[in-house]
């Protein structure tokens, strides 16, 4: 039976209170998964937000109106929907890969094994810090991501269709709702991407192919349990009515 | 400590690893697991160690049986083990010496006091000089000499070493046979190979075959097919 | 100003020398494609293409759903519902279909590919191959390839059809558009250029995974964590390469394709 995130949560958590967690493997992963990705989500969303314009005119070409008074809801999609389930698809497929690769290879060469007769624990000294680590980098790279759509939106509406780009960076739209949903959005995929890859790269058993299928299941887990967290927190808040 | 395996059986999956494995080990034994690739020695080893889980019968170590062990009386038990894997199982992300020392961290043992017995484990198997070095960086031998310093460090009363001198030319093999032979004095020692190693001195033979034990008692050459006296 | 200077260098020459080895990569795979082993690529096909179908799926749920969603801001603000069909489907084959489908499959196969590539590089697999004089291209990098880029192209085909399908659900559900008056829309503005246009891309998309992955599990070394920053490197530098193809794709089949 292999042990789901669910069940890794519990273990992790119960490794942490009876062993604690090591500060420097936390920071570690924070630079691995965050600093390693800033790269990744800064460009990938300033291509989606120039994109996202691009069509947006196509449509104002066609439906008599002009580009700029779509900017203000515009803004407001992103900063509720569209950047954090972006940014969170984009941080399971790189910290997901990272960490369900690596904790699948340990398992295969018997390293995890060794752990445990070094006294260590996988799920306090191998899972946690990626939990900690995923919980500090992917909101604030959600944060970025989403503030460079923004701004790649407001230049290319600028620069390429000439109209006024200030319209898509104008949060008159923007309530506290929008930022809870956001957030929670952020936080949520944070907390589970880490513990689907982790669970599956430590369920690995075999060679080489297992690695590679440990990798992907675990790639496959974290961004399809990202989307429906994020869609269930959007259907959360549309049922409350905000 | 002593360990007792009674009628132990594991699935990988649908395939049987072992079946019906009983034996004991006393403290202070000396044991050789022979058997051909896949027969199920690694197996028996992490059986033994604690690290996986029978499917079927009991192991138990000085009388106590390990699945009813909590977690921190499994720990307590498993400090007193050491084991050498087949894969090495370094770890790549740190130094030689990092790796010698983590068991001792993880034990609490004083900076100090871990530094001065790591660095007595690595020179011990002629590492010393490695110290600083990633584990990518050694020869295959080497690999497995840190290895066998990371399992001596924490002076462990059982030394399990699976198939420790797989992959070595000739004169390495014979160094890792010394190596072992020096360090087993005093302690309990279960070294598994395809074939016996050569230097190391052993009084009794375990073999499997199929997942099976076959032979348990006084070395049986003839039943894995070598002549007496190689 | 140096420190900046030499930093842009370096990346640069990174950058480089990254499209180096994926160009090397291509030539030797495409050279040896002819001679490639069968069953690999039917292992292949099965793993990378049948295996991936499900994720697509999800992919082609949000896809549809998020571009509604999208669309409906300008529909409900100009009260123009007869053309969110065309805005819709136009959004879906062109851009965010090919490009959210290129990314997924970035991690889910390009991943994959390079963690199995690198675990057999760190075993020393693949110079025993060299060892055994078989040339691991045609037995081994050849099929990979091909199954990724096939399978890409195939799957795009599929996901932008649920994803449209999707969009006409989304549509009706959330914006209380009938689904007749969607696909009327959509069905008179667009054509099958636009659908070939964005499986085109795909195709592309998968190719360019297919060898960035490759060429970077061949590279890996060290280990466990060597494996890990493989796979993830993997993911980032496929990413990278389906932006800049997008980048150079999108005018091209638009002027190539247009009617």
């Amino acid at each position: 039976m292999i042990p789901g995130p669910f069940t890794t949560a519990v273990r992790t958590a119960q490794a942490v209170a009876r062993r604690g967690l090591s500060a420097r493997d936390c920071l570690e992963q924070v630079h691995d998964q965050g600093n390693r990705t800033v790269a990744l989500v800064v460009t990938a969303l300033s291509f989606f937000g120039a994109v996202m314009v691009t069509i947006a005119y196509a449509q104002a070409r066609k439906i008599t109106g002009n580009l700029a008074t779509v900017g203000p809801p515009y803004l407001e999609l992103l900063v509720r929907d569209f950047g954090p389930l972006t940014c969170a698809l984009l941080a399971a497929a790189r910290c997901g890969a990272a960490s369900a690769a690596e904790l699948s290879a340990m398992a295969v060469n018997e390293q995890v094994e060794a752990l445990e007769l070094c006294n260590g624990d996988p799920y306090s000294d191998l899972v946690a810090p990626r939990f900690v680590g995923a919980l500090v980098a992917v909101p604030l790279l959600c944060i970025l991501g989403t503030s460079a759509a923004a701004v790649s939106a407001a230049l290319t509406a600028r620069y390429v269709f000439l109209t006024d780009g200030m319209a898509f960076l104008d949060p008159r739209f923007i309530d506290g709702w929008d930022l809870l949903s956001g957030g929670l959005k952020a936080l949520l995929a944070a907390a589970w991407i880490p513990l689907a890859a982790s669970s599956r790269g430590l369920a690995a058993r075999g060679g080489s192919a297992a690695v590679g299928e440990a990798t992907t299941d675990g790639v496959v887990v974290a961004c399809v349990g990202s989307i429906v967290l994020v869609a269930a927190v959007g259907l959360l808040f549309q049922l409350l009515g905000v | 400590m002593r360990m007792d395996c009674e009628r132990v059986g594991v699935l990988h999956g649908p395939a049987r690893a072992l079946a019906e494995v009983s034996l004991s080990l006393a403290p202070g034994e000396h044991v050789l697991l022979c058997g051909p690739a896949g027969s199920g020695k690694t197996t028996l080893l992490k059986v033994l160690a604690g690290l996986l889980r029978p499917t079927s019968g009991a192991v138990r170590w000085d009388g106590e049986d390990v699945a009813h062990l909590d977690e921190a009386g499994r720990r307590r038990r498993q400090a007193s083990l050491g084991m050498v894997f087949q894969t090495d199982a370094l770890f790549d992300s740190r130094t030689v010496l990092e790796n010698v020392l983590l068991p001792l961290h993880n034990r609490g043992v004083g900076r100090e006091e871990a530094r001065a017995r790591a660095e007595a484990a690595l020179e011990a198997v002629g590492l010393l000089q490695a110290a600083r070095m990633r584990p990518e960086a050694l020869s295959g031998g080497m690999r497995k000499r840190a290895g066998i310093a990371r399992a001596l460090v924490v002076a462990p009363e059982v030394l399990f070493a699976d198939d420790p001198l797989a992959g070595q030319d000739p004169a390495t093999a014979r160094a890792l046979g010394e190596l072992l032979d020096r360090q087993a004095a005093g302690r309990t020692l279960v070294v598994s190979s395809p074939e016996p190693p050569p230097v190391l001195t052993i009084q009794r033979w375990w073999v499997v075959d199929g997942g099976r034990l076959v032979h348990d008692g006084p070395p049986a050459p003839a039943l894995i097919g070598v002549e007496e006296g190689t | 100003m140096s420190a900046v200077l030499a930093a842009l260098g370096r990346g640069t020459l990174a950058a480089a020398r990254a499209a180096g080895q994926s160009a090397l990569v291509l030539g030797r795979t495409l050279r040896a494609a002819p001679r490639m082993n069968r069953r690999e690529l039917l292992r292949a096909f099965g793993h990378f293409g049948w295996e991936s179908l499900g994720i697509c799926l999800w992919v082609a749920v949000v896809i549809g759903v998020m571009v509604v969603v999208q669309s409906g801001l300008y529909a409900n603000r100009f009260g123009a519902r007869m053309a969110l069909g065309w805005a819709s489907g136009f959004a879906v084959t062109w851009e965010f279909g090919p490009l959210l489908l290129g990314v997924v499959l970035a991690a889910r196969v390009g991943a994959r590919n390079a963690a199995e590539l690198a675990v057999l590089k760190a075993g020393g697999q693949l110079e025993g191959l060299s060892g055994i004089s078989l040339d691991p291209y045609p037995v081994l990098l050849a099929p990979r390839w091909v199954a990724i880029t096939a399978s890409t192209g195939m799957l795009a085909s599929v996901t932008l059809l649920v994803a449209v399908c999707m969009e006409v659900v989304s549509a009706w559900a959330s914006l209380g558009v009938p689904p007749r008056v969607f696909t009327g829309s959509m069905a008179d503005a667009l054509g099958w250029q636009d659908v070939l246009g964005g499986t085109t891309k795909a195709l592309f998309f998968g190719a360019a995974v297919a060898t960035v992955s490759t060429a970077v599990g061949l590279r890996a070394s060290g280990g466990a964590r060597g494996v890990g920053l493989a796979a993830a490197s993997a993911v980032v530098r496929s990413s990278f390469a389906i932006f800049g193809l997008d980048l150079l794709l999108t005018p091209v089949l638009a002027a190539g394709l247009s009617r």
